[in-house]
């Protein structure tokens, strides 16, 4: 009976819990600033899930542009936050995105944040005319003749990223095969796909591997790597993934040049693979925040803010919601979704990373891919791949 | 392909396997002396992770380490990782299993609640440490020991082969050899004869459980030194573990250690022929074919009846 | 050392009787109150963080609100233990005062009157045989039992235009999908008494025969059809799917049977991801048709709007439903039963039970090949992702939570543990919601473990099982080694 009595005692207890949390839960309401009417800025992304890091990155950016834009004082609105968690998985999406069109006062949105859930949720927002602008969903058919209404994506997308990992390889000396290893996610074949065809076009000879995401153990994949005996390798997949597969690529000795996306181009890689992260070869449509004279400011608000350097699209999530409340500054005090989407479609805003324009399908203007290095445990800035290949 | 290819290819699976076997343990024992699909060993085994890095968080090692600094920082690592394990074993039978007993819950019902548990530890753990993989911190340079026909062996494979034998040896010594292991046995075969002989069922269901805890714990460990430690890294082992024990024969220690060992070597030759997308498909697949041959597993079931 | 497996020398029984004073029962019950105390502290606490590994655990001891915790628990413990007779009296004698019989609405009135000072006492019991009396009354009459149900379907059916968007959503893409396939599930774990922890494999196998049939795969089908006809097909390319499986696994007892349908879904997850050309891989299949009718004199098209989905879907589970219940009472139904009860006998007796098992797994998949279809069908894309074997362990959680083998349990307990972690989104900190779903399910099974609606035969399965006498499945002997 002892047990049993215990276990009785503990559900005033746990009942007691829920209740206390519940009342704990709001506290952050709109902190004063411009004052009139307030406008809410959602961003829908994995703010829970295995790719909460990408999340958080983006999720201080949005929310550091809001903070400054209430506390300058310029707007004659304010601006709030609110978060749309789709764990950065289908299933959730439909349900992040209602959440955001039902609160009317969502003038527009910074996400989704990866393609699988974009695809899912952009027609949502298409039938609302609330405008959803992506700083990270990369996947080319998002914006293909434009089925999408309101969808903008404010980030190059896997077809440039993939261009320049191709023409990175092909102008280096000695390069004549390549392995592209895929990690079965909706972003990491999608790249790989790319990749896969502009190296053919660039008349290299191209192998393809899959190696899951969720891998138990990444030997066997690394033993592949090394028996097949190619020049260059080509991961299309998340740091998470990576760090583990770099470490065994080291161990088996493999000394080709190794480079992966904007998914892995994040410092927990380095902190996950340890040494083995040397010399990896990173792409990224995203400048570094902290190498760029305009945005070294940006960095050190963010990290006096936030208490870390800014990673993986901190800045380009910044910059698009700055974007977006310059857009409904524009607009005057007649801001609706429709009119924000319109005046955001036609925008050319100078942003602190690069300057953002849309086409007639919502597909980014601005093509431009930047090269990093890991060198002595820091992520390098090489400079744009266009200028490394032309120099 | 070439017979060094086997060995790589080999070499791997065996790695693998040992640590599917050591897991696969925990399942078995609790399913001897319970028959019970023990749901949640599988967080059971994330906590030997966290243990690890935990011990080894709190004693940083060294950042060029010693033979001996490295044998200690292991060392520690596995008891981290037993401790955690064996803790959160013994948690879950006291808090979750004991009041189900008490009122002889159907064994659906125990299911139930093992998934539950898994759903709330791994969730519990993820809001402790944080939601995103850390890797186990360095304790040795990974590098070659020695070389079996052109195949090399590195130093965590090393350890975890040797660290997987020694703990089955002593599984299959305490099951078969010990005071406790003939409680553990007795109660397996007849729970009701068992106690009316004077076995304290309670006592050996819990000491079952934590003697389970401990083994996942450490091969949770060695696993997070070979891969990296995440709230969610439980999963996928514990099914293919499970699998073993039942590819084995559910119940069965020596069952588990080789359906643990084959799912291992199953699973390398795989990613080896068809990629490393299919490594489960290759793991059920012999699975199903085992079982519908041999409906009780390849050495049939119990804890009782073998030893 | 194990306690007395032979006890050579006994000193004398007394002595073993006697516990030193912190054995006694009392200061263990305190200790797991600590413990409880600590880990709730631990659940209501703080998040972790990136880089420090102990930041959450530092600021969770260090603020009150561990303090508050373990207040609370011995708290709890001194009533328990101090006040304990006087908190039984109580009980035993609302327990008294409600177990009194309330046949007439007269009944009703407390054996002492409504005396104020006795408020306590006569409060809750009156409470309860009000309910009681309700409930025997609607269940007595046929007349209330269909008004009841038709007023439930009218409010089911016009629930919809009375919630936000948001949560119409959550009424469509979760709630109806999972009560669709936990309907199928119960078949086969509730009614046949099969484990199966690969359920939403069949989900899959429909989504993505609707997908191809409406041409939404890369590959192109023979015809393309409209939804509502593809969903014949995909009920029979489950059930085909059902028999498959179930075929060569059928000598299987329930654990093995539960990892062979494990594997199953692995597999079909697999294939669905791994097999691009076909499936499209893990990009999956965007832009599926959406279920459309063309009368030609009138045509309707289901597109964003969540509501004309909801409909659908309920006048689908209605039909279900209505099969299923005369199911349930037929032959196949008793046959189901037997085989459940105990499948020797069920075979000794005459029941083809290799027959009505595969009839179970093939029933049971094609309700879920229906969901599937409706599901790609509403979404308009589908990916593996969505059909994860999380999703299958959690399908078996719903229908034992509501009570396996009820119907309207299963409709319950499905909508409740799906609507929780939608509910919590608002609530407690998102990405906990699913610790708090595995806690209640923990503590739901311990408390309640026939669920929140069981049925009656499977209640007394369940306390025949309790006594001793029988199991309450076909799975094999109960969990052994209890002797209270």
């Amino acid at each position: 009976m002892l047990n049993k009595s215990i276990v009785r005692l503990a559900i005033p207890v746990a009942a007691g819990a829920l209740v206390l949390t519940a009342c704990g839960g709001d506290d952050d309401g709109g902190d004063g600033g411009g004052g009139g009417t307030t406008y809410k800025i959602a961003f829908q992304g994995p703010l829970s899930g295995t790719n909460v890091a990408l999340g958080e990155n983006m999720e201080n950016g949005i929310q550091l542009a809001i903070n400054e834009a209430n506390g300058s004082g310029d707007y004659d609105f304010t601006v709030e936050y609110v978060a749309a968690d789709d764990q950065g998985v289908e299933t959730q999406a439909t349900a992040a995105a209602q959440s955001a069109i039902d609160d009317q006062d969502v003038m527009a949105v910074v996400g989704p944040a990866f393609s699988g859930p974009a695809n899912v949720s952009a027609p949502l927002y298409a039938q609302a005319m609330l405008p959803a602008v992506s700083s990270s969903a990369t996947d080319p058919t998002l914006t293909e003749d434009g089925k999408f209404a309101t969808f903008l994506r404010a980030v190059p997308n896997d077809n440039a990223q993939g261009l320049a990992m191709a023409d990175f390889l092909a102008a280096q000396d000695g390069i004549e095969s390549v392995m592209i290893v895929d990690d079965v996610t909706p972003y990491g074949e999608g790249l790989a796909e790319v990749a896969e065809s502009e190296m053919t076009a660039a008349g290299l000879s191209v192998e393809r591997q899959s190696v899951p995401a969720d891998t138990v153990d990444y030997s066997g994949a690394a033993r592949t790597v090394t028996e097949a005996g190619v020049d260059a390798l080509i991961y299309a997949g998340y740091y998470e993934a990576l760090g583990p597969f770099a470490i065994r690529l080291q161990e088996a000795g493999y000394e080709g040049i190794r480079i992966s996306g904007d998914g892995s181009n994040d410092d927990e890689f380095i902190n996950l693979a340890g040494d083995a992260a040397e010399g990896w070869h990173l792409t990224c449509p995203c400048t570094d925040a902290t190498e760029n004279e305009g945005t070294a400011a940006f960095a050190e608000t963010y990290e006096a803010e936030f208490g870390l350097a800014p990673g993986t699209y901190s800045a380009e999530s910044y910059d698009v919601t700055n974007m977006i409340i310059e857009a409904m500054a524009e607009l005057g005090g007649d801001v609706s979704r429709e009119a924000l989407y319109q005046q955001l479609a036609g925008t050319e805003y100078e942003g602190l990373t690069k300057t953002f324009a849309f086409d007639e399908n919502g597909e980014f203007t601005n093509t431009a891919i930047f090269m990093y290095q890991v060198e002595d445990g820091v992520r390098g800035y090489l400079g744009g791949v266009d200028e490394l290949v032309g120099g | 392909m070439s017979l060094s290819d086997i060995w790589d290819v080999l070499v791997l699976g065996v790695v693998l396997g040992s640590l599917y076997a050591v897991i696969a343990i925990g399942y078995t024992l609790v399913y001897g002396v319970l028959q019970l699909l023990n749901f949640a060993h599988s967080e059971v085994f994330m906590a030997g992770g966290f243990g690890g890095v935990i011990a080894l968080t709190i004693f940083e090692p060294a950042t060029d380490p010693s033979g001996l600094q490295s044998a200690l920082y292991v060392l520690l690592g596995i008891l981290g990782g037993a401790l955690l394990g064996g803790l959160v074993a013994f948690g879950l039978e006291k808090g979750a299993y004991r009041p189900l007993r008490r009122r002889h819950a159907s064994r659906l019902i125990f299911l139930i609640t093992a998934i539950g548990a898994s759903f709330f530890l791994y969730n519990l753990a993820g809001k402790m440490f944080g939601r995103y993989p850390m890797p186990m911190p360095t304790m040795y340079e990974n590098k070659q020991v020695f070389e079996v026909f052109g195949t090399s062996v590195n130093v965590t494979q090393l350890l975890i082969v040797v660290a997987a034998v020694l703990m089955l040896l002593t599984v299959d010594f305490v099951v078969n050899r010990t005071k406790m292991g003939s409680g553990i046995r007795a109660v397996a075969q007849d729970p009701e004869v068992a106690s009316l002989m004077g076995v304290d069922i309670d006592k050996v269901v819990s000491r079952t459980f934590v003697l389970g805890g401990v083994m996942g714990g450490v091969a949770g460990f060695l696993f997070g030194t070979n891969l990296q430690v995440e709230y969610t890294m439980g999963f996928l082992p514990g099914i293919t573990a499970f699998a073993a024990a039942v590819l084995g024969g559910i119940g069965n220690v020596r069952g588990a250690m080789l359906g643990g060992l084959t799912l291992g070597v199953v699973e390398a030759f795989t990613v080896e022929w068809f990629g490393d997308a299919w490594r489960y498909a290759g793991a059920f697949a012999v699975l199903v074919l085992v079982l519908m041959f041999r409906p009780t597993g390849i050495l049939g079931e119990r804890v009782g009846r073998t030893a | 050392m194990t306690a007395g497996v032979t006890a050579p020398k006994v000193p004398s029984a007394a002595k073993l009787r006697k516990r030193s004073w912190y054995q006694q029962p009392r200061w263990h019950r305190l200790f797991a109150l600590v413990v409880t105390a600590l880990v709730l502290a631990q659940v209501t606490g703080a998040q972790g963080t990136r880089g420090d590994l102990f930041a959450a655990l530092e600021e969770n001891f260090s603020g009150g609100a561990v303090w508050g915790w373990l207040g609370l628990a011995v708290a709890i413990w001194l009533v328990r233990e101090f006040a304990h007779e006087l908190l039984g009296r109580y009980t035993s004698r609302v327990k008294e005062e409600a177990g009194r019989p309330a046949e007439r609405p007269g009944d009703l009135t407390p054996s002492g009157g409504f005396s104020p000072a006795a408020a306590p006492v006569w409060l809750p019991a009156l409470l309860a045989r009000t309910v009681r009396f309700v409930t025997d009354v609607v269940r007595g009459q046929r007349l209330y039992r269909w008004g009841s149900m038709a007023a439930l379907l009218g409010l089911l059916i016009v629930l919809p235009l009375m919630v936000s968007t948001f949560w119409q959503q959550v009424m469509v893409d979760q709630i109806g999908m999972f009560v669709l396939v936990a309907i199928g599930l119960n078949v086969v774990v509730g009614w046949a008494g099969m484990l199966d922890l690969g359920f939403i494999a069949f989900f899959a196998i429909g989504a993505y025969s609707s997908a191809f049939w409406t041409g939404g795969l890369p590959v192109e089908p023979p015809v393309e059809l409209n939804n509502f006809l593809v969903i014949p097909i995909a009920v029979l390319t489950c059930l085909v799917a059902g028999v498959l499986l179930g075929a060569p696994t059928l000598r299987l007892r329930g654990d093995y049977l539960a990892i062979v349908t494990l594997g199953f879904h692995e597999i079909v997850y697999l294939t669905a991801k791994n097999w691009t050309e076909f499936t499209g891989g893990s990009r999956g299949a965007p832009q599926l048709d959406r279920f459309s009718v063309d009368l030609g004199f009138w045509s309707y098209e289901w597109e964003l709007d969540p509501r004309p989905y909801y409909w659908l879907q309920l006048a689908f589970v209605v039909v279900v439903l209505l099969l299923f219940v005369r199911l349930e009472h037929s032959r196949v139904g008793r046959a189901w039963t037997a085989i459940r009860e105990d499948e020797v006998a069920a075979a000794a007796t005459g029941v083809d039970t290799v027959r009505f098992k595969l009839l179970a797994f093939a029933i049971g998949a094609s309700t879920s090949g229906i969901a599937g279809v409706i599901y790609a069908s509403k979404l308009g894309f589908i990916n593996p992702e969505m059909f994860v074997l999380l999703l299958s362990v959690l399908a078996l959680s719903y229908v034992v939570f509501g009570g396996m083998g009820s119907i309207p349990g299963v409709l319950i307990g499905t909508a409740v543990l799906v609507w929780l972690p939608e509910y919590l989104r608002d609530t407690v900190d998102p990405q906990d919601r699913y610790m708090y779903l595995g806690g209640l399910l923990v503590v739901m099974m311990i408390y309640r473990p026939q669920g929140l609606l069981p049925s009656r035969r499977r209640q007394r399965e369940l306390r025949m099982a309790e006594e001793g006498s029988g199991s309450a499945d076909a799975l094999g002997a109960r969990p052994g080694g209890a002797q209270a």
